[in-house]
């Protein structure tokens, strides 16, 4: 297996007293989806932020294979634009496309294969803000894809979805890793971790890593704090979020 | 010849014209940026920020583009700067500064150069008395924003779209932004002179919020932008020369009875859409 994301007692942050993350030690192969859990506010968005070099390094090491590109959260997106899903793919070609002169065929070749990816080429012509979340979400990792990334960063890709549209785009993700890709995918969801082939906690310093076998009761206590409780019956976790506004 | 070509066989009125047509491309490609990146205020502030350097232009003897190129110059810089004074927020900044600007300029036009009536042509242009002088400035500065939107433009529309992922995407977003900001300023100079310091949003900001409403693609809302922005200034040209009214106002009063049209025909259209649905 080849080893697309390396990190070796990571730790970064914005200001000067505290660490945004540290101790990450991760190892992550092409082929394998990880399932990055923790509180709001934990340093999953941060360690994304360290992986693209975005975050100030102040210790550790990081090795990526090829690019790396983000997903957001589609309401960071403005809904407003006039940019149909055709190019919002093509932007993943932008900064390889020569400035001077009409996107290359290549490039708007590219970005239509994204799409057919991700299931949306009959949509390519639709405006982002007129499809559904699901399918903006696609558009957003259709865009990742044309950008040639080997390792796809996903901020929550699932929240506010439907069951339907959540399950398509986790087929979507699917399908990539079988291609080859590494996939970090931000949750807050305990069971879609459990589907992940390896997990991370982090809240603020990595808690644990490894298969989904780490998320037993004490890790999570430590993931979340007071922040998590148990359903009687089932005995699944849920966690209770503090939103910040 | 009839009318309302025969007004155009008169020298100050092919002038006049011809502004109008090296500035369309601006309002079409930087207009379309302004209205996207909702940047009209900072556009509004920028053209009533270039008064005072216009006021001292005249009596120093100073090209009044480079007093204005100076001023509206520092005025960005300022802008960027208190913009990042905690708690007081871009749009407050700009207001602020505005405000000093605008008070600098009256404050020097009335007690220190005694401009009178030159007050009315800084503040609402002199579109009928475009000289070539100006005409060759704006020709530059057209040239100079419209370069920096060849090369930047696909960074503007990824960055305006999505702001926090542009760097992911490998597009140095920074710079462009800043670019951007710069270009508006260099093209809102470039207008002052055809409809005043007060009215560069009649010019830059309404052909493209009208085509805003009704266009899907931003290079549709760019060339229908561009359109506007010449039946509106040769419109309003005409109103000018046939009324007797500054030309500046007459191609705003034509923009806003654009955009109001548009804005009733596009809002009619779909209510219709909804019944039918």
């Amino acid at each position: 297996m080849t080893a697309l994301v390396t990190t070796s007692g990571l730790r970064g942050g914005y200001g000067p007293r505290s660490d945004a993350i540290s101790e990450i030690d991760i190892h992550v192969d092409a082929g394998q989806i990880v399932a990055v859990l923790g509180p709001n506010g934990g340093g999953k968005t941060s360690l994304f932020r360290a992986l693209l070099g975005e975050l100030p390094r102040r210790s550790g090491a990081v090795e990526i294979e090829g690019r790396v590109a983000y997903v957001p959260q589609t309401e960071r997106a403005r809904l407003d634009f006039p940019v149909s899903a055709l190019d919002v793919a093509a932007m993943g070609t932008y900064a390889d496309a020569p400035w001077y002169r009409r996107l290359p065929l290549a490039s708007r070749r590219r970005a239509h294969e994204s799409l057919e990816l991700v299931g949306l080429e009959g949509e390519a012509g639709t405006l982002f803000g007129e499809l559904s979340g699901g399918q903006r979400q696609r558009v957003l990792i259709a865009r990742a894809l044309a950008r040639e990334a080997r390792v796809l960063l996903l901020d929550e890709p699932l929240g506010g979805l439907d069951r339907a549209s959540a399950s398509r785009v986790g087929r979507v993700l699917a399908d990539l890793k079988e291609t080859g890709r590494a996939i970090l995918v931000a949750t807050h969801d305990i069971n879609d971790a459990q589907e992940a082939d390896r997990v991370l906690c982090i809240n603020r310093r990595q808690i644990a890593y490894g298969p989904p076998s780490v998320l037993d009761a004490e890790t999570l206590e430590r993931t979340y704090g007071g922040e998590m409780i148990t359903l009687p019956g089932g005995g699944k976790a849920v966690v209770v979020q503090h939103h910040h506004h | 010849m009839p009318w309302p070509i025969d007004p155009f066989s008169l020298p100050f009125m092919q002038r006049a014209a011809l502004e109008i047509i090296l500035l369309a491309p601006l309002a079409g490609v930087i207009g379309a940026q302004i209205v996207l990146r909702r940047l009209a205020f900072y556009t509004h502030a920028v053209g009533t920020a270039t008064f005072p350097g216009l006021v001292i232009a005249g009596p120093a003897g100073i090209p009044p583009a480079l007093a204005a190129l100076a001023v509206g110059g520092t005025y960005a810089a300022g802008l960027e700067r208190l913009g990042r004074v905690r708690g007081l927020g871009r749009d407050v900044a700009t207001a602020l500064l505005l405000v000093a600007a605008l008070a600098v300029g009256i404050v020097l036009a009335s007690d220190v150069f005694d401009s009178g009536s030159g007050v009315d042509r800084l503040l609402f242009g002199s579109l009928l008395a475009i000289g070539d002088d100006e005409l060759l400035a704006t020709l530059v500065a057209s040239l100079a924003v419209l370069a920096a939107a060849a090369f930047f433009r696909r960074t503007w529309i990824a960055t305006g779209f999505d702001p926090q992922v542009a760097p992911a995407l490998g597009l140095s977003s920074r710079m462009a932004d800043r670019l951007l900001v710069a270009a508006i300023a260099v093209a809102v100079i470039a207008a002052v002179d055809a409809v005043g310091a007060l009215l560069v949003s009649a010019i830059l900001v309404m052909p493209a919020a009208t085509a805003r409403l009704f266009t899907r693609s931003v290079v549709a809302l760019e060339l229908t932008a561009i359109g506007l922005a010449l039946a509106e200034g040769v419109g309003g040209l005409l109103l000018a020369f046939e009324l007797d009214v500054p030309p500046g106002a007459a191609i705003a009063v034509l923009g806003g009875a654009a955009f109001a049209v548009a804005a009733t025909a596009t809002a009619l259209a779909g209510r219709a859409g909804e019944r039918a649905a």
